[in-house]
């Protein structure tokens, strides 16, 4: 089941497209990973499914029903520009923006204790804002942010401002999040932590969706048939047989105790054909496919998407 | 969804009464305030008391004789002999002043001797009670009138002349016109001080949020127009408190500088302030009617004769308005700048006319019913500063109602127009947008 369906959202600005024409679906309980460079529309996209603004074209459905307003009751956001007033003392601004999600007042004091304790900045409750380091007021964004419980969450670049410990502390609550069942987009540009944590994907280059799909799915889509073994000794002649039977030797590595080769299968061959060279002619250690990463998948689809577009124009 | 609105306005309210510079200032001012009452009335007081002095009269044609005049300022004392030597001993006998007249029956010659300073007001009120004193003689001479009869008949001849003026029902209304015109001004000034510090305070509360980007954050869970209505209800409140604040303290130092010293306040004390800051000496009359000590509440009440009820209502209704029209057009403003200087570029048009309004305070105040007043009272930027100077000096009822329904229509189109802009202003961020795209806003 999906948990928020877009379908053919067109939203323009003085007569720029920032979405043209796009349709995607969040399967209910994933990460879901929202990519794109930066210009492409995705925080046009974030908006409207806040119900901040609204399509010009298309229609989005949470629930299975027209998104409404009081659905953002059910949603937390956490923008990637984000701020707090400066002068308001933490804990009075987290209980005004709890409150803000439709917490009562006794509800959201429980649960704010709760959490400050939980994240270790208890002792700042009383003082300003403006005296928290740039990393506690970040945790304070995400505590208001997902305090009201939603079922469904958008995080634009939530690591960002974070050092390896708290992006860590946050990994671990999105994980929580989505164990108590809860929906979590993911805008970022670190592709590494999409690989870690993200289930579905989708891509989004100059107001065009280009890519969507279970993040495995779409790995396999893009794989290139690109092997590697490592053996811990191998015959002379064994590449020049690979090289007789149009495999293709991308890298060759030494590191002491094991070689390993990177190969590329041609249509013409199997895996098994592979190996039964290997096992020939080497003692084979290990043996597995390399999957494109996030990372590449991401470079090549924008710079293929933007190939054609200008081409098209 | 109210209940969101009203946890803005409380948001809004109670983190700017708790800051210390509003504690401050809303305990200061009325400091301030009475200080500008009270420190005049003290000064006047103290002026008094040293400008007394003491006149020794010798007179040579013995017409002036004991029949001089003491005043709270002088009194007069008489001595006859040779001027040199009473010069010689005068000063050292605690008298500041010679005054000699010589004996010439064509006109009248006095010189006045004196040391240091001479005593501002002596010239004019011997001059003028020699000229008194010396015509009286003379009629007295010419008619050969008993001086019993001529005094009672000089008392029959005073004259008093009191100001009435007749609204459009009839009434009658003593009243003074000065006290109406300064009255007004005073009212135009404080409407115009809190529109423009409370419609500021509203614009750089949007230009904060959206500078500090936390609108993000509150757009997704409240709709813009609640954060609107919310931010500019909660800093209305704040006004309001203020001014009720200031008000309540103003009286409860008033009060009790009335128990500490009951005759600061005396109508005598009022009226020397009025000449004196005037700036011409009234001679004190010798039928003046010693009035005892006024509470000075009465005292300020006696201003505010005119249609007190109107002017309060009017007040409040201009103040509102007034304040409504100009925080939405600011708000509008903070939402599509990224700073505060480049506010200046588009809160311009809208503040001059409201500068405009004050600059013409004065001609408004000494014309309340030309076309100047007239006009500016009736554009709804100009009318909450413009009418509220007209109006102590008593409008037409229709004029008053119809600067009303313009403002109200004009609020209106305000509302409507700010928030449109306010809706888009908030999340575009980078360059400043043209007026032109501006105008596409609108009619997004």
């Amino acid at each position: 089941m999906n948990i928020v369906e877009v379908q053919h959202i067109t939203k323009l600005f003085s007569g720029f497209a920032a979405l043209d024409d796009v349709s995607l679906s969040v399967p209910q309980g994933c990460v879901f990973g929202l990519l794109g460079p930066n210009g492409a529309g995705k925080t046009t996209l974030i908006r409207i499914l806040m119900h901040i603004t609204f399509p010009d074209k298309g229609e989005i459905f949470f629930k299975n029903h027209p998104l409404t307003a009081d659905d953002t009751y059910d949603m937390g956001y956490l923008p990637e520009e984000r701020g707090l007033y400066k002068k308001m003392k933490t804990g009075e601004q987290a209980m005004y923006l709890s409150q803000l999600k439709g917490l009562s007042k006794g509800e959201a004091y429980k649960r704010l204790r709760e959490k400050f304790e939980q994240f270790g900045i208890m002792e700042w409750w009383n003082k300003p804002v403006e005296e928290l380091s740039k990393g506690m007021q970040q945790k304070i964004q995400f505590i208001t942010t997902i305090l009201h419980r939603p079922s469904f969450l958008i995080l634009d670049e939530p690591f960002s401002g974070f050092d390896p410990i708290n992006a860590n502390l946050l990994k671990d609550e999105i994980a929580q999040l989505k164990k108590e069942g809860a929906t979590i987009v993911l805008s970022t540009h670190n592709m590494a932590s999409v690989e870690e944590i993200c289930d579905h994907i989708a891509l989004i280059n100059r107001s065009h969706k280009i890519l969507e799909g279970d993040i495995f799915e779409v790995k396999n889509r893009f794989k290139k048939n690109r092997f590697s073994v490592e053996v811990s000794r191998f015959e002379p002649s064994l590449t020049d047989q690979l090289l007789s039977r149009e495999f293709q030797i991308v890298q060759q590595l030494d590191d002491g105790h094991y070689t390993r080769f990177e190969v590329t299968i041609p249509q013409t061959q199997s895996i098994n054909d592979l190996l039964q060279i290997f096992l020939q002619y080497s003692d084979i250690h290990s043996f597995n496919e390399i999957l494109p990463t996030m990372n590449e998948i991401f470079i090549e689809q924008v710079e293929q998407s933007n190939q054609t577009r200008n081409h098209e124009e | 969804m109210k209940n969101k609105t009203l946890l803005i306005i409380s948001r809004e309210y109670l983190t700017r009464i708790q800051k210390k510079s509003f504690i401050i200032i809303t305990i200061l001012m009325p400091i301030l305030l009475v200080a500008m009452i009270v420190l005049p009335v003290t000064l006047v007081l103290l002026n008094e008391k040293n400008q007394f002095s003491r006149v020794l009269v010798v007179d040579e044609s013995e017409i002036f004789i004991n029949n001089f005049e003491d005043t709270k300022n002088f009194e007069f004392s008489y001595r006859s002999g040779d001027i040199e030597q009473i010069k010689r001993e005068a000063f050292d006998q605690d008298f500041d002043v010679v005054l000699q007249i010589l004996d010439n029956s064509e006109s009248l010659k006095s010189n006045i001797y004196y040391k240091k300073n001479l005593p501002s007001g002596l010239e004019s009120e011997v001059e003028s009670q020699m000229d008194d004193i010396f015509f009286d003689q003379l009629l007295q001479d010419s008619l050969k009138i008993d001086p019993v009869r001529y005094d009672h008949l000089q008392a029959l001849a005073k004259s008093d002349a009191v100001t009435i003026q007749i609204d459009d029902k009839g009434v009658e209304k003593e009243h003074d016109a000065e006290i109406n015109q300064l009255f007004g001004m005073a009212c135009g000034m404080i409407i115009y001080f809190i529109i423009i510090i409370f419609a500021s305070q509203v614009l750089r509360g949007v230009l904060e949020e959206k500078t500090n980007r936390i609108v993000e954050v509150l757009i997704s869970s409240v709709k813009p127009m609640q954060l609107l209505i919310g931010k500019i209800v909660g800093i209305a409140l704040v006004g309001l408190t203020q001014l009720v604040i200031w008000i309540a303290l103003s009286a409860a130092i008033l009060m009790g500088i009335q128990l500490a010293a009951p005759n600061l306040f005396s109508s005598e004390t009022m009226e020397a302030v009025e000449t004196t800051s005037v700036g011409y000496h009234n001679v004190p009359d010798a039928a003046t009617i010693d009035i005892a000590p006024d509470n000075i509440f009465q005292v300020i009440q006696n201003y505010f004769s005119v249609s007190f009820g109107v002017i309060i209502l009017s007040f409040i209704f201009f103040f509102v308005v007034g304040y409504l029209i100009y925080s939405t057009l600011y708000a509008a403003t903070g939402s599509v700048v990224d700073n505060e200087s480049d506010s200046q570029q588009y809160t311009m048009p809208i503040t001059i006319p409201l500068i405009l309004a004050i600059v013409f305070v004065p001609s408004i105040s000494t014309n309340p019913d030309g076309p100047l007043a007239f006009w500016l009272s009736m554009i709804p930027l100009t009318s909450p500063v413009a009418m509220m100077v007209r109006l102590p000096s008593g409008v037409h009822a229709w004029e008053l109602l119809l600067s009303m329904g313009l403002a109200l229509a004009f609020l209106a189109f305000s509302i409507w127009f700010s928030a449109k802009i306010y809706r888009i202003g908030i999340m575009t961020y980078g360059k400043k947008p043209s007026w032109k795209t501006i105008f596409k806003w609108l009619r997004e």
